[in-house]
């Protein structure tokens, strides 16, 4: 099933290969920061103790997770314009992947937030420590570490999830396969390529991820 | 100091506090006894409301806790809190847990809190240990820890709840230490424990409880010597016994 | 304007009726069919065949480690080449099946091998053959681990169904990417079609929810 399988062209595209990959990483990279903020600040707002804040938190958290992502995308490409807001497709890309991830942070963030014992928080409210005080010094620092393992699964998922944004024209690795396509109708040589790029990324990362947990079973076992 | 009028709480429809009355004044060692499930832990949570309740008035230092738009934090630093399961912070270290709260709310400068946490932990006796964090530590060294972490706010009123009961035997000796220590320094203490012994030398008062209710309270010998119910009775005989 | 398109989008409402019909046919299927081969290949996975063991870890890894999107690309174009011609709507099961398989397999390994050993060693001792332990000890005890991963898989796999409109098959979303060229209203198509699929997913998502409850977690105070 390999004959004919052209490497030479994917070695002339290679260069173009390159710069979808680069792409793919930073889109990831800037969006899975801003995820990260978006999702504590959601998780702050899902656990806060006023009832209007909390509703917010829940109404984007639940939305996000019940509708899917290229709907969401769509919904900022074709959306933003009617608004009056002309955003190049790369930004409205990345605020995407944001809303997105935020919103599977948010839950991943709360969960290592309950795994800190309720104690701990009484003898924090016992000192008279205030709120933000209980966050800052006593939840967050243990829920952090407890989230790491789940924080690499959901990088993995906003890599793979990147790839949508070839449908509204962001130049990464899969509008790169998709451009070999249609220019030379290799849809072979390119999507595995892509393909092939993809698996290298998602190894590191389940290494990474799977090291993470491994560490932090040891550190509760002593 | 501490003023309960006829304080009433539930769980759903369980009644787990029924007409607390009661009065702590300054310098006071309470120790409040009784059967598992007779409301002492919760009483004494009410005191820096961990826990609300639905009826009643309680009084603390002046401040008025029944009524729920009262800022607590400033009370709450004002009385310490020591847990059965310690909760100290498993990420910090032994000094780091005790001087959390002076640089936090006292705003504290770091070196100035740091100086108060070495202080309040060769006061417990672990000055040795202030690098340590929570899981290098016995029982009984975590307990102290947690004694010295309500200390640093140099509380007016310390509260424990079942400080001993989580610990090995041979650790209960060096908390209670402290603690004696600490009540014949004058300190207002409500103290939840079996630890009778620690009731006769210090206690000017026991409490019984049993079913939500406040039913005996008299100073500790006579309370030991001569229970004037039979609950209470009982339960003297069944500790007594262990 | 804005009621003129909106009164349009009522008009044309059983067209979107008939998107949500079709993503609930293209997902139903799958997930039915993914099912079945999920939990197959699971229970081999949980064996001790190394061959067979290596053999899903990597289909499951190619599958994980791969965007939704390129393996979509790779079936509708690629089969193609080697003689394999497929529609569409056929495509687009094909695809989900295998994603779909994939996630439920590593679901169902993970549960059978969360049965204590000695489970297995009871049942065979009374004399059970391999298919009445499974079929009456092993999978039975693991179902309360996996049902409620699985029933979140199943959000997972109607929300990726969405992709299933870039090779054209009429679902929920390309029903508003075909009226948003006519509507121009982004916002309010997009937010329509997101009310359909979060129609479908909420009671999906709070169902995976309520079965986890089982696992007793508790309330915190912050």
């Amino acid at each position: 099933m390999l004959e004919g399988f052209n490497f030479r062209v994917i070695w002339e595209y290679m260069p173009f290969f390159m710069e979808g990959l680069r792409n793919t990483f930073l889109i990831s990279i800037v969006s899975l920061f801003l995820a990260l903020i978006a999702g504590i600040t959601a998780c702050a707002g899902r656990l806060s103790p006023w009832k209007s804040v909390r509703g917010l938190a829940i109404v984007y958290i639940e939305s996000i997770r019940s509708t899917p992502l290229l709907v969401q995308i769509y919904f900022l490409y074709f959306g933003l314009p009617t608004l009056g807001l002309r955003v190049p497709e790369l930004q409205t890309g990345i605020i995407a992947l944001m809303l997105n991830s935020g919103a599977y942070i948010a839950e991943i963030v709360r969960a290592g937030m309950t795994s800190v014992p309720n104690g701990q928080i009484e003898a924090g409210i016992s000192s008279g420590l205030n709120y933000f005080q209980r966050m800052r010094f006593i939840i967050l620092p243990q829920a952090l570490g407890v989230t790491v393992p789940p924080l690499l699964g959901q990088a993995i998922v906003l890599v793979k999830d990147s790839a949508l944004l070839s449908l509204i024209s962001v130049l990464e690795l899969t509008r790169v396969g998709q451009t070999l396509t249609s220019e030379r109708f290799m849809p072979s040589e390119a999507f595995f390529t892509v393909a092939f790029f993809y698996l290298c990324i998602y190894f590191v990362l389940k290494t990474l991820a799977d090291w993470s947990q491994k560490k932090l079973i040891f550190r509760e076992a002593y | 100091m501490i003023k309960f009028n006829g304080v009433n709480k539930w769980f759903g429809k369980l009644h787990v506090l029924k007409d607390i009355d009661l009065h702590v004044t300054s310098g006071e060692v309470v120790v409040v006894c009784g059967p598992s499930g007779s409301g002492k832990s919760t009483l004494i949570r009410c005191i820096n409301r961990l826990e609300k309740f639905q009826k009643g008035e309680l009084f603390v230092d002046g401040t008025p806790l029944h009524d729920y738009s009262t800022n607590l934090t400033k009370l709450r630093a004002e009385i310490g809190f020591v847990f059965q399961q310690f909760h100290l912070y498993p990420h910090m270290t032994a000094l780091q847990n005790v001087a959390l709260a002076p640089i936090n709310v006292r705003k504290m400068k770091r070196a100035d809190a740091e100086a108060l946490a070495h202080e309040k932990l060769d006061r417990v006796g672990l000055a040795d240990k202030a690098d340590a964090h929570p899981t290098q530590l016995s029982g009984g060294q975590q307990q102290r820890v947690a004694i010295a972490r309500g200390l640093a706010m140099s509380p007016k009123i310390m509260l424990f709840d079942e400080p001993t009961s989580a610990l090995d035997p041979e650790m209960i000796g060096e908390v209670l230490d402290v603690m004696v220590k600490l009540a014949s320094e004058g300190m207002t203490m409500c103290v939840v424990t079996h630890e009778m012994g620690f009731a006769r030398q210090v206690a000017h008062r026991v409490i019984f409880m049993d079913e939500g209710s406040l039913v005996e309270t008299g100073n500790p010998h006579d309370f030991f010597a001569n229970p004037q119910t039979d609950r209470a009775a009982q339960f003297i005989s069944k500790i007594l016994t262990h | 304007m804005m009621l003129f398109y909106f009164q349009r989008l009522i008009e044309i409402f059983p067209f979107f009726l008939k998107g949500l019909w079709m993503t609930a046919v293209v997902s139903g299927i799958s997930l039915i069919m993914a099912t079945i081969f999920g939990l197959l290949l699971g229970i081999a996975r949980a064996s001790k065949n190394k061959l067979l063991v290596g053999l899903i870890g990597a289909y499951v890894a190619a599958i994980r480690g791969t965007p939704f999107v390129v393996q979509i690309f790779i079936i509708f174009f690629i089969l193609p080449e080697w003689g394999i011609q497929l529609d569409a709507f056929p495509a687009a099961i094909l695809a989900l099946t295998i994603l779909g398989t994939a996630f439920i397999c590593e679901i169902v390994a993970g549960g059978i091998k969360a049965v204590p050993r000695g489970q297995w060693e009871a049942a065979s001792s009374s004399g059970l053959n391999l298919y009445q332990q499974l079929r009456y000890v092993i999978v039975p005890q693991s179902l309360q681990t996996i049902l409620p991963p699985l029933v979140g898989q199943y959000v997972l796999l109607i929300k990726d169904s969405s992709v299933v409109s870039v090779i054209g098959v009429m679902d929920l979303t390309r029903v508003g990417w075909v009226t948003v060229n006519r509507i121009p209203e982004g916002l309010m198509v997009f937010t329509l079609v997101g009310i359909l699929y979060f129609a479908i997913s909420y009671p999906l998502i709070r169902l995976s929810n309520r079965l986890e409850k089982k696992m007793a977690t508790q309330q915190v105070m912050l």
